[in-house]
């Protein structure tokens, strides 16, 4: 280590210890002084450090999870950057975090959640041993601009990790044309035919012509979104075959699925431990990387079955004495999968949906009109209420009357401290579907009503 | 009374939240017993634009915008053209009213020809420009005061043959530079404006609805609606900006 490295890493361990004083995160903050110091700490600290990097537009901090408890099983010596600092600063943070003074490494293995237009900068510096994509969808256009934008982001990132076995989901047209032009070995894991459900096209898709000739793909089937077996009748772009692949799904509850996994030729039946469709994709990556990462297939299976979920991903909270769910929302895909999850509760329910237009929501909120609140009218008469919050909820209110659901269904509350008081007065089941910096806050406030641990924890 | 909607390039030009905006005009006419169809014509579709009341026409990415040319470039820009002339009721959104030019010229110099039924033209710049704004609509456009939420690096300039849809109050508007919005010529409205446009904007959705039930009916009338939620959400970020 030269004498900027080790400036750099005092400065960091220093201003994360005040932040922590101050009771703040410090997840960022002292990486981002550290970097200014020493431009390639990130590459002096990863240097002897076995990292898996997870990236892509929904599913990162689940997938990470997931593979975390497997390590976590395995008994492996690691760290994750845990609360969600995906960029170069947390993820450095995190490295100088744990290492010593002199920049040794304290830990043998690195989790490492990466924000996709973040891993141009991140994966050149971390050398991830594996990296896995999880899926590409639209996602905050005024913040990451059009989707084939970040595909080329994290196409060009992945020039800076050329060793690194590249994990792809098999049917996301987009994700998988990543293979096209790189020399990493790649693995592929995704849901085979038989196993996804027959949804008809939807009306809006993320990438409906071929990523290499424009044609328009066909399909042999869907899944969500865009992800199925995708051809184009043109050039021949297909979906190609899964070594990872979910071949079954045997039963979705709404605490959680039970499907058939085919890994690399074993099948094996596998509990997840947290519910809905694209959760079951979250779990077939976890399983891919994981593997990829030297782990056995029990091990990694086992982790699904115990996995609990965090960090407002369908978190479950003790809050009311139906309890309380806490479903994030980002984007059109991921809010369908959501708003899906909900056909499976077949008991009166309260819906809370919290829409804020900060920096990390997207300050543009028209996306929630690409996703399908329609399908709150189909829910067979469970759906008891709509709360709508947050700093854009008077949009919300709209967006959800002209989905379809009365005004007078749906009220209004802004005040967190009320809110979280008044579900908790609750005798039925509410599931809290807010955007990030929405999630944060109300999350804090759940918290202080019934527990739960800090972010950075 | 029934008005015919035709959606244009669904498959495509979906970007923000745009189909809202057919939600939005779709039922606001039902509320109000008025029949309304909407007609999706995809790329690629042979349907001509014959017996439309209104077209809608959203924005999309770059990506697949050379699929879109060929396709307007294979019959569709001359009927778009004659049913602008003709007096049908459009509604283009940000890519699709950039289409309406004559041509868009990237930054770099290069330029694409479009469809010219409108005379305006666009040239890209190195910005975005981003963000909520309003701006207030022309007199013979309704005179509302529209919200909505802007994201185009484009910079469209207006030509002497047509009017702007409006004058920019806060934000950027067709080029950040001369407060014009959008465009307005007969029964064309174009505009920068996602979010999507109508639903929080009632009096310019019935506005507009209005000059297509009056070129089909002789006369228009819309009942008023309760627009609580509605105006709430106009309100709260007009207030804001």
């Amino acid at each position: 280590m030269n004498l900027r490295a080790i400036l750099a890493i005092l400065l960091c361990k220093a201003l994360r210890l005040v932040s922590r004083l101050l009771h703040r995160g410090g997840t960022a903050m002292p990486g981002r002084w550290a970097l200014k110091v020493c431009p390639d700490l990130l590459e002096l600290l990863a240097k002897d450090v076995k990292s898996v990097a997870i990236t892509g537009t929904n599913g990162k901090t689940t997938s990470s999870r997931m593979i975390e408890q497997a390590f976590s099983e395995k008994g492996l010596n690691y760290f994750a950057n845990r609360s969600g600092a995906n960029l170069i600063s947390g993820i450095t943070t995190e490295f100088v975090m744990n290492a010593g003074l002199t920049g040794r490494p304290r830990k043998e293995y690195a989790v490492i959640e990466c924000d996709e237009a973040a891993a141009r900068k991140v994966f050149s510096q971390l050398k991830p041993k594996v990296v896995v994509v999880t899926n590409l969808f639209r996602d905050q256009l005024d913040r990451y601009g059009e989707v084939t934008h970040t595909l080329e982001n994290i196409r060009v990132a992945m020039q800076g990790a050329p060793e690194a076995v590249l994990c792809l989901n098999a049917d996301c047209s987009l994700t998988a044309s990543l293979a096209d032009d790189l020399p990493n070995k790649v693995v592929y894991f995704g849901i085979d035919r038989g196993a996804a459900p027959s949804r008809p096209k939807p009306e809006i898709s993320d990438a409906t012509h071929c990523i290499r000739c424009k044609t328009e793909y066909e399909y042999d089937y869907i899944s969500y979104g865009h992800l199925g077996g995708f051809r184009c009748p043109k050039c021949g772009y297909r979906r190609r075959k899964a070594d990872f692949a979910v071949t079954d799904i045997t039963e979705q509850r709404p605490d959680g699925s039970t499907v058939v996994m085919d890994i690399q030729g074993e099948k094996r039946i596998v509990n997840v431990n947290l519910p809905a469709m694209y959760n079951i994709y979250n779990a077939v990556g976890a399983v891919t990387a994981a593997v990829e990462m030297g782990l056995d297939a029990d091990t990694a299976v086992k982790a699904l079955a115990d996995f609990r979920c965090g960090f407002g991903r369908m978190e479950q909270f003790s809050l009311g004495k139906g309890g309380t769910r806490m479903m994030l929302v980002k984007n059109p895909a991921g809010c369908n999968q959501v708003i899906e999850f909900l056909e499976n509760i077949k008991e009166k329910f309260i819906l809370v949906v919290c829409l804020n237009d900060r920096g990390a929501d997207g300050t543009d909120v028209s996306w929630i009109w690409d996703a399908d609140f329609e399908g709150l009218t189909t829910l067979g008469g469970y759906l008891d209420r709509v709360i709508v919050s947050g700093d854009r909820a008077g949009d919300m209110r709209v967006r959800i009357k002209y989905a379809g659901i009365p005004d007078e269904h749906i009220s209004m509350q802004r005040n967190y401290e009320e809110l979280v008081r008044w579900i908790g007065q609750q005798d039925m089941p509410v599931f809290i579907m807010p955007t990030y910096t929405a999630m944060l806050e109300l999350r804090q406030v759940v918290i202080r009503h019934c527990g739960g641990a800090d972010f950075w924890e | 009374m029934e008005l015919k909607i035709c959606h244009m390039y669904p498959d495509v030009l979906n970007l923000y939240g745009d189909r809202g905006n057919v939600m939005c005009m779709t039922k606001r006419l039902q509320w109000r017993g008025i029949e309304a169809s909407v007609t999706k014509l995809p790329i690629g579709a042979e349907k001509s634009l014959a017996g439309f009341d209104l077209v809608f026409i959203g924005g999309g990415q770059d990506f697949e915008q050379q699929v879109l040319l060929e396709d307007l470039h294979r019959g569709k820009d001359r009927e778009i053209i004659a049913a602008i002339e003709d007096g049908v009721t459009f509604l283009t959104i940000c890519g699709g009213f950039q289409m309406l030019g004559s041509y868009y010229e990237t930054y770099d110099g290069k330029r694409c020809d479009f469809i010219g039924a409108l005379d305006l033209y666009t040239v890209g710049s190195k910005t975005r420009m981003i963000g909520n704004y309003k701006f207030q609509c022309g007199p013979d456009a309704g005179g509302s005061v529209v919200v909505g939420f802007e994201n185009h690096s484009g910079k469209t300039r207006l030509g002497s043959g047509v009017k702007p849809l409006g004058t920019v109050l806060a934000g950027y508007g067709n080029n950040g530079e001369d407060k014009t919005e959008g465009v307005h010529y007969k029964n064309v409205f174009g505009t920068y404006s996602h979010g999507p446009l109508l639903p929080k904007n009632p009096a310019f959705c019935d506005f507009m609805l209005k000059t297509a039930l009056a070129r089909k009916y002789g006369r228009a009338e819309l009942a008023p609606l309760d627009d609580k939620a509605e105006l709430f959400a106009h309100d709260e970020m007009c207030a804001k900006l």
